[in-house]
């Protein structure tokens, strides 16, 4: 089975993706913030990582970064409430950008995508 | 004595005085102190008069208070003195025929002597007798032509004849003695000014004070160097008569000159003034405000061009008339009233962005009117000066400034709340679907998610409420509030709520303030209570299970709080605007409520930011708390601050002035 880790603040969204995923049928792992999502990719080595950019402690492009530095491979969504973000290059480390809907049938394909490409 | 000698001498003294009269004649009819300095010492050297040899003059330096050569004359060698004497013998002259003929005019290129002694400057040195002479008033005959044996210094001055004292015309009582000639030894090389010894270069000469009443002029020498003749107590009687005459003449030619010169300075100031004046009202007249000055009894003594045209008047028929002539308000205030005021009070007044109707006519015009009391000088009565200016483009300018600030602002915040409900908004959206989904694919309703979706819809709310708080200008009423009952209702509040997480909230001092129940706020209560809850709220919401939320109120910035966490002597640094503002005398009495919790701010970043909308490190914060509370504690002309360490925690202050009852 597939392993994703959810990195996300927002509680609510946080659990509507991890139980979106499961359903999906993908073994789950989330974290409410950057720095316990590193933790999270050290020790439970998931498959691909999605990541929120507006976060306390760490927040998602220096997380994004952080792994990209140790793992060029393993794919990352990355994605905001602000579709900005596009223009800022450190998102390019992402394999996907991505702008949040309440639609996530456009979340989901790109996960399938990224995993089985 | 024969009869016929008698004759000559009274021929010699007719002579002289002749030469006297023509010397003053002359002198009289100019004010030019070089034509003066040149027709005293033509007239003693000139053969027809007193006939020196040569003449030579000093003036005491009205700065250096030296003896300065100023003029001599007389030929410099003895070939030149013979040209000179025959030429005049030729042609007879007399002095006012010389001192017209070309001779007199050509004579200052013909003096070697003349350009040397300019170079001459004789400090003052009572040992010297030339400055003997200016102290006594007395002239000396002198001859250092005998040498005393024993030094080559001593060989050129060893002795002064002196005539003492000398016979002065009018001023000293002396004998007449003409023959008292006394001898004396000098040994003192220093007794005649070495560099005009050497220049005189003859041992015989006279010295003549030059005293105008008490004030010394200057000296007048005279030697016979060509034709070695004896200068006699008779020729130093008339020499004396001359240089009486010569130092007044030449003492008020001084003065003169001094009063032109200070003539044409006072009358060149005089020009800048006027220069002034013109520039002055050059200024008034271009600058596009509006100048009108009156005096006491409101008559217009000046107004500019601008004010002619502000009134509808030539600028012409507006001064000189009365004031009130003209009907002039001021938003209905009559401008007479209030100059009138102005003038009692002796105090200048303002008035602001405000209408003016004049003679009836209103205009849409803005503008700003400053009446100051003036008078033009000490003793004249007190009048106004009323400075009117246009300032309607501003006005306008300001008020599209602030439209456009507002709506940039707006900008701002439509774009962070757009984004700040965005996530409620995905939550909602997204579970609902989630719920649909399972509803058609026949499973159970997950009750966890509908409880999301209404939990995330009670946060949109919450989000759109505060906007609302903090968008909305609301009126606020203002009424008296016991600051009093409603921090004890609040805390009580705020207790309930931290109960539940076992967080204590303690009274570090003050307590007494708030249970005696009589501090009143002039305020409003419902806004008040939703700053206080606010901050209690957040200090409860930083708090974990069993810490301390401790409170303390001050009524005079003093003793009480000092040992209170980050309100101590540092935090009294942190809190410095709030203090100070507390201290000053002739402020309304405070009170100061500080609030702390043992959670510090995370970092520096968040003190700047933690009053901006919409910042918040919480889940379901909105960040509009602080942000609301500022607003309503400034509304209250009141302040908060706050201050933050990682051994104190967080420590807000709010202060708000107290009403006196
Ligand atoms: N007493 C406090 N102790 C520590 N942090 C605080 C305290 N009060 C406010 N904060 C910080 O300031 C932020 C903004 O507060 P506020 O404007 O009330 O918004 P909200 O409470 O919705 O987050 C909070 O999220 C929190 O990080
Ligand atoms: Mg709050």
């Amino acid at each position: 089975m597939k392993k994703i880790l959810v990195v996300e603040d927002d509680m609510p969204i946080r659990n509507l993706y991890k139980e979106e995923l499961i359903d999906e049928g993908y073994d789950v792992v989330t974290a409410p913030d950057g720095a316990i999502g590193y933790e999270l990719y050290k020790s439970s080595r998931p498959d691909l990582i999605t990541i929120d950019i507006k976060m306390p402690n760490m927040n998602g492009l220096e997380l994004l970064d952080k792994i990209r530095k140790e793992d060029r491979e393993i794919p990352i969504i990355i994605y905001s409430a602000y579709g900005e973000f596009t223009q800022n290059f450190s998102t390019w480390a992402a394999d996907e950008y991505l702008v949040k809907s309440s639609d996530l049938t456009e979340f989901k394909n790109k996960v399938k995508e990224l995993l089985f490409r | 004595m024969s009869a016929e000698d008698i004759i000559k001498d009274y021929q010699d003294i007719l002579r002289q005085y002749n030469i006297l009269n023509q010397i003053s004649k002359t002198v009289a009819s100019t004010l030019d102190l070089n034509k003066i300095l040149k027709i005293i010492l033509t007239g003693v050297t000139l053969g027809d008069g007193f006939g020196f040899n040569r003449a030579f003059l000093f003036l005491i330096d009205r700065h250096s208070k030296n003896l300065k050569g100023r003029m001599a004359i007389g030929p410099s060698s003895a070939d030149d003195a013979w040209k000179v004497w025959s030429e005049i013998q030729d042609k007879n002259y007399s002095l006012e025929e010389f001192l017209d003929s070309e001779r007199f005019e050509n004579e200052q290129q013909l003096s070697f002597l003349d350009e040397k002694i300019r170079n001459i400057s004789i400090p003052v040195d009572i040992n010297m007798v030339i400055w003997k002479c200016l102290e006594d008033g007395i002239p000396r005959n002198i001859d250092i032509s005998s040498t005393v044996p024993g030094g080559e210094n001593e060989a050129t001055i060893n002795s002064v004849k002196e005539i003492e004292p000398a016979v002065l015309f009018g001023e000293v009582k002396a004998p007449a003695q003409d023959n008292l000639i006394q001898v004396i030894n000098i040994n003192d090389a220093a007794l005649i000014d070495a560099e005009l010894a050497e220049y005189m270069d003859y041992p015989k000469f006279c010295i003549i004070p030059l005293i105008s009443r008490t004030k010394k002029v200057g000296i007048l020498i005279v030697d016979n160097k060509y034709n070695q003749r004896e200068i006699t107590p008779d020729d130093i009687k008339f020499l004396l008569l001359l240089g009486q005459f010569a130092a007044s003449s030449i003492r008020n030619t001084i003065i003169y000159n001094d009063l032109k010169d200070s003539i044409s300075a006072l009358s060149k100031l005089n020009m800048k003034l006027n220069y002034l004046k013109d520039y002055n009202e050059k200024i008034i007249e271009s600058i596009p405000v509006s100048i009108i000055v009156v005096d006491h009894n409101f008559t217009v003594t000046q107004c500019n061009e601008n004010c002619g045209k502000l009134i509808g008047f030539e600028k012409e028929t507006f001064i000189g008339k009365q004031i009130n002539a003209h009907e002039i308000f001021i938003d209905g205030v009559s401008l007479i009233d209030e100059i009138f005021k102005v003038i009692r009070e002796n105090k200048a007044e303002g008035f602001y962005k405000v209408n003016m109707k004049i003679n009836g006519e209103k205009t849409d015009e803005i503008f700003d009117i400053i009446l100051v009391p003036f008078r033009f000088s000490e003793e004249s009565p007190e009048g106004a000066v009323i400075i009117i200016e246009n300032v309607t483009n501003t006005v306008r300018l300001e008020t599209e400034l602030g439209n456009a600030k507002k709506l940039s602002q707006l900008g701002k915040l439509s774009a962070t709340v757009a984004h700040e409900i965005r996530n409620p908004l995905i939550a909602i959206g997204g579970y609902a679907a989630r719920v649909k989904r399972k509803f058609l694919e026949g499973e159970q309703t997950d009750i966890g998610n509908l409880e999301i979706i209404i939990e995330e819809v009670k946060r949109l709310e919450r989000i759109v409420n505060e906007i609302l708080d903090f968008a909305a200008s609301r009126e606020i009423k203002f009424s008296h509030v016991n600051i009093s009952n409603l921090l004890l209702e609040c805390i009580n509040f705020a207790k309930a709520a931290a109960e539940q997480n076992n967080i204590d909230i303690v009274f570090e001092c003050g307590s007494e303030l708030v249970e005696n129940a009589n501090l009143h706020v002039f305020g409003s209560r419902d806004h008040l209570k939703q700053a206080l809850l606010n901050i209690l709220n957040n200090a409860i919401d930083a708090s974990s299970k069993r810490d301390k939320i401790r409170i303390c109120i001050t009524t005079d910035g003093k003793d009480s709080y000092y040992d209170f966490p980050g309100s101590g002597h540092g935090g009294q640094e942190s809190f410095s605007s709030i203090f100070s503002g507390c201290r000053t005398e002739g402020e309304p009495e405070c009170i100061i409520i500080y609030v702390n919790n043992s959670a510090s701010l995370s970092n520096r970043e968040d003190i700047k930011n933690i009053f901006l909308p919409f910042y918040t490190t919480k889940t379901k914060g909105t960040g509009l708390g602080l942000t609301i509370t500022k607003k309503i504690i400034e509304q209250h002309s009141g302040a908060i601050e706050v201050c933050s360490s990682i051994e104190n925690g967080t420590t807000f202050a709010i202060k708000l002035p107290l009403l006196d009852i």
